[in-house]
């Protein structure tokens, strides 16, 4: 199954300058519609508005931590099948092991490069 | 009678021993606190290193972005020849170059802050040596007990200090 390079992505991270380097990268892959928002909270709103084909973030933000909003997304009946890739500096072994436990797709840490991040996305998006 | 008053002499001979080894660690405590230099910490050096920060945080902000718009210039290039295009990725990497140079800057300005925070450190030592006080005697700040619990909880454990703790390589292993 080919990538779909045309579905929406929440790109969620409190750092802009981590986002505008997802979105440079996600656009070098060819997808354009990325939104984004600096937290848990704001990417929840979102995601009640609009359907997104994957969730890429980080896991340290406030108020709302990536973790904590990965298990918002899997409680919530309209969204748990949403894709989400935690992509993060938080590199233990027990933070893996909790995100899988969560439901995470895939798990990317920082920092990283585009290879990295497309051979992610085909695995959880399909390719 | 002579008995009486011997013993009656020795108890007050104790709280004296006492008062002076109180007046001896109030003397200490005093000599501690002065090493402290409170004063000319909370006005000049954590402030500069306040401000020493800040200006870390603006430069590599404003770097990042710098270099951020000129990759970002490339990658949108548009040239009527080669050689216009090599002249016009050139000019480019001439201002990624020039971006680069705040490491100079803020390699000094951390400097100084290290430099603040191991003063910090020394006077804290010799302090918590002078008054023989350990941690566990005071009770946790409640906002540093909160940041603390939320931390914990949330496997708030940040980034590690010698590169990623498990490799990707081995995260990899974990989804397939």
């Amino acid at each position: 199954m080919a990538l779909d390079l045309g579905m929406p992505i929440l790109v969620v991270d409190d750092y802009q300058t981590m986002v505008r380097i997802i979105r440079n990268l996600l656009k070098q892959l060819g997808f354009e519609d990325v939104d984004d928002a600096s937290d848990g909270t704001g990417a929840l709103a979102k995601l009640k508005q609009k359907k997104y084909g994957l969730v890429i973030s980080d896991w340290n933000m406030e108020p709302m931590t990536g973790y904590e909003l990965l298990r918002h997304v899997r409680a919530d009946d309209a969204l748990r099948t949403t894709p989400f890739i935690m992509v993060t500096a938080e590199s233990k072994t027990e933070n893996v092991i909790a995100a899988k436990k969560a439901g995470v797709n895939n798990y990317i840490v920082k920092p990283f490069n585009a290879q990295t991040l497309k051979t992610k996305i085909e695995a959880v998006c399909g390719a | 009678m002579a008995g009486a008053t011997t013993a009656e002499a020795a108890n007050q001979a104790l709280p004296v021993t006492e008062l002076l080894e109180i007046a001896d660690y109030i003397t200490k405590l005093k000599r501690g606190i002065a090493g402290l230099r409170a004063q000319e910490l909370t006005r000049d050096r954590i402030p500069m290193a306040h401000d020493e920060l800040g200006s870390v945080v603006a430069a590599t902000a404003s770097a990042t972005n710098r270099i951020m718009e000129s990759a970002e210039s490339i990658l949108a290039l548009e040239a009527k020849s080669l050689e216009d295009y090599r002249r016009k990725v050139e000019a480019h990497i001439g201002d990624i170059f020039e971006a680069c140079t705040f490491q100079d800057i803020t390699g000094q300005r951390i400097s100084k802050v290290v430099e603040a925070l191991g003063q910090l450190e020394k006077r804290l030592s010799q302090f918590s040596t002078v008054v023989n006080v350990r941690d566990g005697e005071a009770e946790l700040d409640p906002e540093e007990a909160r940041r603390k619990a939320r931390a914990e909880k949330l496997l708030l454990n940040g980034p590690q200090p010698k590169g990623p703790a498990t490799p990707q390589d081995a995260i990899d292993a974990l989804f397939s």
